[in-house]
């Protein structure tokens, strides 16, 4: 098979699928079987890629007079993306599977989803990598729109329009590539060639900035966060943000490293401000959920930071941040929705004692939470440990206050504990029946597997995350 | 091959306990006990076998051009530790037993148990601050996690979160010295950190920083000024683990790290600072404890000022006595709250010393084992606590840096521990029974389950006190010159008669002179700042909920809502208004707006194509 079907074939197979499970029913399970599937060919393609650099997977629709060639060509960086997206959809997919309203239409915009994140790690071509981008914006916006909460269509306008709002800087830096290089081809393009990669550079930063989202531009993210159906959210933190990470990694460090040199101090601050600020606003926070959001954009603010150390070990620190926080922020959404779901309140002051009900459920809570204020043994521990040591090398020892962070975050999250799942049994949870889908709780559970696994094992993934950032630092520096 | 099972059988075991206990409430129990003492008997094979320190170099991962190793290191500092802590271990789940025997969630307590002994293994026999700094989570959660064991009632659930972000708060600090000692030792070894410190390898003032950043993560685990109040809130707990916490673990890794880096600490010079926060604390501990009317809260009280003790005593620069002062406070402090555990079991659950009262007719060997821990921790020749306790404040009179204020203040906390420990004894088990009604229905401990254990740490106890000068030397390496002071003997004996005089007037013999003093102004002002531990707790929390969250996180908040988030809205609102005037025939539908955001970036990439193609 060829690979371009990956993105192709889940596109076209959200409409094929829609119109006949409509009546009939069964979509999840075409959907689980499509990622199933699509996991099995990204490992088998992981397992072809060459040492160093990209493989070329074919280039469609030419058109002579401008660059406009759909060119999907991978690396080790954005196949690691797809296997952390396709792990991310199967987990989804399974932790909605009791979803009622609307399934079909659901799972395959979940499809859809899952065609458009392809394209966007596996085009080199900036036109079809911009296509791709806002292709995952239509999906996301009616997941949003008609399953969320209470005030979805605010919401899902609110986050549309501002990301779609910002990747028109992103577009016009491509233009601005374009014109100045002659290619739209992200591999061909190097710094030297441009003439203003400074105005280049701030443009695609402000454009992936908002999707990460960073300090001041995260306000789309809490509204879209809270109102998503869980496992929505869990999708935007797991994937929809690590793109923008991603992008950010891949277009504002890589691809343009002299500049990201000249205002790496930007990330530092912006990431310290993002890390701080949010985290004091999930302090103060009694919404379950918002916390949970807070709390996400609070260490998408630390993995800024790695970035902008650009260094070999902060890189992969950050890589593999990216990674924990979306298997930790992840389960921590759908337990969150969860008891929205079962108690019909988002108010912490509104629960307490959940362990005494549902114990398997609050231990993963706890679990997960534990991952997030980065505890030993979990995910987040090695994460938080690798960026500050790689922090400290490029910056210097006043690096250590990224550590505040993680002193607030523990403060937050403890707190959440106490309220939540520890103390006397409330109203709500007494009244509440908290059983749950058996593949839902699954798919938590292996939430929970990987973020002990890889706590306690990192140099799994840190084997394959080194190799994939070798190649930009055979001569010591990027 | 002991030392990776040794490391391992805990984790495992406490799954296997969790699970085993789940099929049957009893085999929880039973296979806990097993692993304790296997772990006890793992840690006396390696003791015995012992040669040179068993030294494992293991890479735990790398990441990018960096690697983090993660080495096992058992000398004597750390094979002294592991005997406590597993050989305490399983005395305190052989108590258990019978203490948590009405208790429904057994498989959780002794997994939790065993995760915490792990926590302390894995602490003392690292290699590098990393392993380290990762047995000393695990024992944060492990406390966190039994302090409110009883998750149901708000008290213990509370005193979790207390204990869990007090010693946070120090642990951040450790963090943040592995990140900068990285940087400028270019490893984690804490062997080869002490080296390059002492040859000043390390700047000056770096190792200075550092040595204070560790120092604090040390306050937050052993309970020292101002990072104490979790310690009286982990009372909630029960007091089993309270024992573990207290005695036998958690507490004493605070000592064992500067222990551990004590040669760093003479480089950097920073034992002054530690001699210096640890006498403060003692004499607040101390002093507190003598107003307490909660027989968990004295002796909490006296675990601060005790642990305070053994800083002081590596403060002044005397490892062996800072050490030999934990191992003696190890047992019987463990022995006293296993003992106070026997009295509140008995007595039905009740804490409050003056329900208490004439239970030596009930609880004769609980009462008996309780005064050999009491005359220990007192300092009475021949028991352990006195050659420790008189080393300390020896040297503390004779080193110039902390003669003065520092060594007054010790010997106070070390006269006051007379006091309240005797305080506490006789209020237990001397005179007649306050509570007729509750005294009636006191019943006498089982012996094998209870008494027994008590029994093996009175003895340890007793003997340890004719091994004081082998255990100081074991420790340390080294024979060392005995520090010693003329005129303290006989000072601290006659303080200490003094002291135990006016105690037994005012709580056996003239309960009425006492009333009648407390009830001065003045005395009841005096109780009521010692009663709530100098009103430190107050203080801590008004600040975080009135400057932290309320102010700091409430306008952040504000400003998110409002400005940030303001201006985004307003954005909206205008382009909407713009909007609505193109067309006419607009709806709130989502699928409408959608629509015309698609149609929107096809017309802006078709335009910006055009426009590339002129």
């Amino acid at each position: 098979m060829s690979y371009e079907l990956l993105i192709f074939a889940p596109l076209a197979l959200s409409l094929l699928v829609y119109i006949p499970t409509r009546n009939l029913g069964g979509t999840k399970y075409v959907a689980l079987a499509l990622f199933v599937y699509m996991f099995s060919k990204t490992i088998e393609l992981y397992k072809q890629l060459p040492e160093h650099g990209y493989m070329l997977l074919g280039k469609f629709l030419e058109v002579k007079a401008f660059d406009f060639v759909l060119t999907l060509q991978v690396d080790r960086l954005s196949v690691i993306m797809l296997l952390l997206t396709c792990v991310l959809l199967i987990l989804v997919t399974l932790s909605s599977w009791s979803l009622t309203k609307k399934p079909a239409a659901y799972f395959s915009l979940l499809i859809f989803f899952s065609g458009a994140i392809f394209g966007v790690f596996m085009s080199t071509n900036f036109i079809w990598f911009f296509i791709f981008w806002e292709l995952t914006l239509i999906p996301m916006l009616f997941l949003v729109g008609i399953w969320g909460a209470e005030g979805r269509i605010y919401a899902a306008i609110k986050f549309f329009l501002y990301t779609h709002v910002a990747s028109m800087l992103i577009l016009l830096a491509f233009f601005l590539i374009y014109k100045q290089s002659g290619t739209f081809d992200m591999t061909l393009v190097k710094e030297a060639m441009l003439t203003t990669p400074a105005l280049i550079w701030w443009l695609m930063f402000i454009g992936f900035a908002v999707k990460m989202p960073l300090f001041p531009f995260h306000t789309w993210l809490p509204d879209a966060h809270v109102q998503a159906p869980s496992p929505v959210s869990a999708l935007l933190a797991g994937v929809l943000l690590k793109m923008g990470a991603y992008a950010m990694m891949r277009m504002v460090i890589l691809l343009l490293p002299i500049q990201a040199e000249k205002f790496a101090w930007i990330f530092v601050v912006l990431g310290l401000l993002t890390l701080l600020y949010a985290g004091f606003m999930a302090l103060y926070e009694t919404h379950v959920k918002k916390m949970v959001a807070y709390s996400s954009i609070s260490h998408m603010g630390l993995i800024a930071i790695a970035m902008g150390a650009m260094s070999y070990a902060s890189l992969s620190a950050a890589l593999f941040e990216m990674i924990g926080h979306a298997l930790i922020i992840s389960p921590l959404f759908l337990i969150a929705g969860f008891l929205h779901q079962k108690m019909n309140t988002w108010e912490m002051t509104d629960m307490g004692g959940v362990m005494q009900k549902a114990p398997y459920l609050s231990a993963i809570f706890v679990l997960a939470g534990l991952g997030a204020l980065g505890l030993p043994g979990t995910m987040g521990f090695i994460g938080e440990i690798t960026i500050l040591i790689s922090t400290i090398e490029s910056f210097g020892s006043w690096m250590v206050v990224i550590l505040l962070g993680s002193l607030i975050s523990a403060s937050y999250l403890i707190w959440t504990f106490r309220r939540v799942i520890y103390g006397e049994m409330s109203e709500g949870v007494k009244n509440a029946n908290f059983s749950m889908n058996r593949v839902e709780f699954f798919s938590l559970l292996v939430f929970a597997f990987l973020i002990i696994l890889f706590g306690i094992y990192p140099q799994t993934l840190f084997d394959e995350i080194n190799q994939a950032f070798g190649v930009y630092f055979t001569g010591g520096t990027l | 091959m002991n030392v990776g099972l040794l490391l391992i059988l805990p984790f495992t075991g406490a799954i296997a306990t969790f699970l085993a206990g789940k099929l049957n409430q009893k085999y929880a129990f039973y296979l806990a006990e097993l692993i304790g003492f296997t772990l006890f008997g793992l840690v006396l094979s390696i003791f015995l076998s012992y040669e040179r320190p068993i030294n494992v170099a293991i890479e735990w991962f790398s990441f990018g051009n960096a690697t983090l190793p993660f080495g096992v290191y058992i000398d004597h500092l750390s094979l002294v530790m592991l005997l406590i802590a597993t050989g305490l271990g399983a005395l305190d789940i052989h108590f258990s037993h019978d203490y948590m025997k009405e208790d429904p969630d057994k498989p959780r307590y002794y997994a939790k148990i065993l995760f915490f002994i792990g926590g302390m293994i894995l602490l003392v026999s690292a290699k590098e601050l990393l392993g380290l700094f990762v047995g000393w989570e695990f024992m944060g959660l492990a406390s966190y996690l039994l302090i409110s064991f009883w998750h149901q009632t708000k008290d213990p659930a509370d005193a979790g979160v207390a204990a869990f972000l007090y010693t946070k708060f120090g642990d951040v600090f450790l963090f943040a010295a592995i990140g900068i000692l990285y940087y400028y030792a270019h490893t984690l070894d804490l062997q080869y950190i002490n080296l390059l410190a002492t040859w000043h390898q390390i700047p000056d003032n770096v190792s200075f920083v550092v040595a204070i950043f560790i120092f604090i993560a040390a306050i937050g685990k052993s309970g020292q000024f101002p990072l104490f109040p979790w310690l009286m809130r982990a009372m909630e707990g029960p007091t089993t683990v309270s024992a573990l916490i207290h005695g036998a673990t958690m507490v004493n890794s605070g000592i064992y790290i500067v222990a551990r880096m004590f040669d760093f600490y003479v480089a950097a010079e920073a034992l002054v600072v530690v001699a210096a926060v640890a006498s403060l604390s003692a004499f607040i501990g101390a002093t507190s404890a003598l107003a307490q009317n909660e027989i968990k809260k004295v002796l909490a009280y006296s675990t601060m000022s005790h642990l305070s003790l053994a800083f002081i005593g590596l403060g002044v620069g005397s490892l062996s006595a800072g050490m030999t002062h934990l191992t003696n406070h190890a047992v019987f402090k463990a022995l006293l709250f296993l003992g106070a555990g026997a009295v509140i079991m008995a007595a039905r659950h009740n804490k409050d010393l003056f329900r208490l009262g004439g239970a030596w007719k009930k609880l004769t060997l609980v009462g008996l084992f309780m005064g050999v821990g009491a005359l220990s921790l007192s300092g009475i020749p021949p028991f352990s606590g006195f050659y420790s306790k008189d080393a300390i404040i020896a040297g503390a009179i004779l080193n110039p840096k902390t003669y003065g204020l520092i060594s007054t203040l010790t010997i106070i906390a070390g006269v006051l521990s007379v006091a309240y420990v005797f305080r506490i004894w006789l209020l237990i088990f001397a005179g007649k029974p306050r509570d007729i009604e509750l005294h009636e229905r006191i019943k006498t401990p089982s012996k094998f389950w209870i008494s027994l254990p008590l029994g093996i740490m009175a003895l340890i106890t007793f003997v340890l006190g004719f091994y004081q000068k082998e255990l100081s030397e074991y420790v340390t390496g080294k024979e060392l010159p005995e520090a010693h002071v003329e005129y303290l003997l006989p000072l601290l004996l006659s303080a200490i008669i003094l002291v135990g005089f006016i105690v037994y007037k005012f709580y056996k013999s003239r309960p009425d002179a006492r009333d009648k003093l407390a009830a001065q102004p003045l005395m009841k002002t005096f109780h009521k700042i010692l009663f709530n531990g100098y009103f430190v707790e107050h203080m801590i929390t008004w600040f975080v909920k009135n400057v932290i969250i309320n102010s700091v996180s409430k306008t952040l908040n504000w400003i998110d809502v409002r400005v940030i988030d303001g201006a985004v809205n307003g954005m909206l609102n205008l382009s909407q208004k713009i909007f609505a005037l193109f067309n006419a025939t607009h709806t709130s539908k989502v699928s409408n707006q959608a629509g015309v955001m698609i149609l929107g970036l096809l017309a802006v990439l078709v335009v910006i194509f055009i426009g590339s193609l002129v």
